[in-house]
């Protein structure tokens, strides 16, 4: 089809990188490991559905380093994005749209995503 | 879907999803350090299986509706477009469903 009319949107490659966009392309990026979350969280509840055996190997797993680093990683990915989600709310109801208040509120995004990371773990291991 | 609708249930479904998965993630926090049987008294509250569902069915079409606008954006070739797009809803639509009926045979 008229694939050369198509534009495509945007072109990463050629502008400058600033907050904005850092942030935006993370919202996106995070969206697509939260879908691998999914899938993974997908795949953990169908073996326990399963049996014990399938059930042990995640188990194991979620236990070794490389787990527990998977799953810090997939909590702070739905932390950005859903903090993020809240920022494009704003916007979509006519807020936010000055250039300060935009890197005022992507600077309060990045470090309320890690400090909500943190919160969780935290509650979620029985520390707080 | 039209892209007004589109935009419309991808907040919806953002709103339904937020809590859901706090709460998923909170639990599966807890759970991995646990053993099979406290995810089996898990999923045997009525509660949290309903919860658990409605989040895997809203979740995935969530990230249904995302994922075609990031390919929109990115992939201009029709073919290569329309491949993807109809993998990510098969995809959207089998993994949640086989989840679910475990599930429910199981629990």
């Amino acid at each position: 089809m008229n694939d050369s009319k198509n534009p495509l949107s945007p072109h990463l490659q050629i502008y400058r990188w600033q907050i904005s966009s850092l942030l935006s392309i993370t919202h996106r990026i995070t969206g697509i490991l939260n879908l691998l979350g999914l899938i993974f969280i997908s795949a953990w509840i169908s073996s326990a559905g399963i049996g014990e055996n399938l059930f042990e190997y995640f188990s194991v797993f979620l236990k070794s380093f490389i787990g527990k680093f998977i799953l810090i990683g997939f909590t702070w990915s739905i932390s950005y994005h859903l903090l993020s989600g809240i920022r494009h709310f704003f916007w979509d109801l006519g807020y936010g749209y000055e250039i300060k208040t935009v890197n005022i509120s992507g600077v309060i995004v990045i470090i309320s995503s890690l400090l909500l990371t943190v919160f969780l773990w935290l509650i979620g291991r029985g520390l707080i | 879907m039209k892209a007004s609708r589109k935009w419309i249930m991808q907040r919806a479904s953002a709103l339904i999803v937020a809590p859901l998965i706090v709460w998923f993630l909170l639990s599966l926090i807890t759970l991995s350090t646990g053993d099979y049987n406290s995810v089996i008294n898990f999923f045997s509250k009525p509660l949290f299986l309903i919860l658990t569902i409605i989040l895997l069915i809203t979740g995935f079409f969530h990230a249904k509706i995302g994922l075609s606008e990031i390919v929109e954006d990115y992939i201009q070739n029709e073919k290569i477009k329309n491949a993807v797009n109809l993998l990510g809803l098969l995809l959207s639509i089998i993994i949640p469903s086989i989840t679910i009926i475990l599930l429910l045979y199981k629990f």
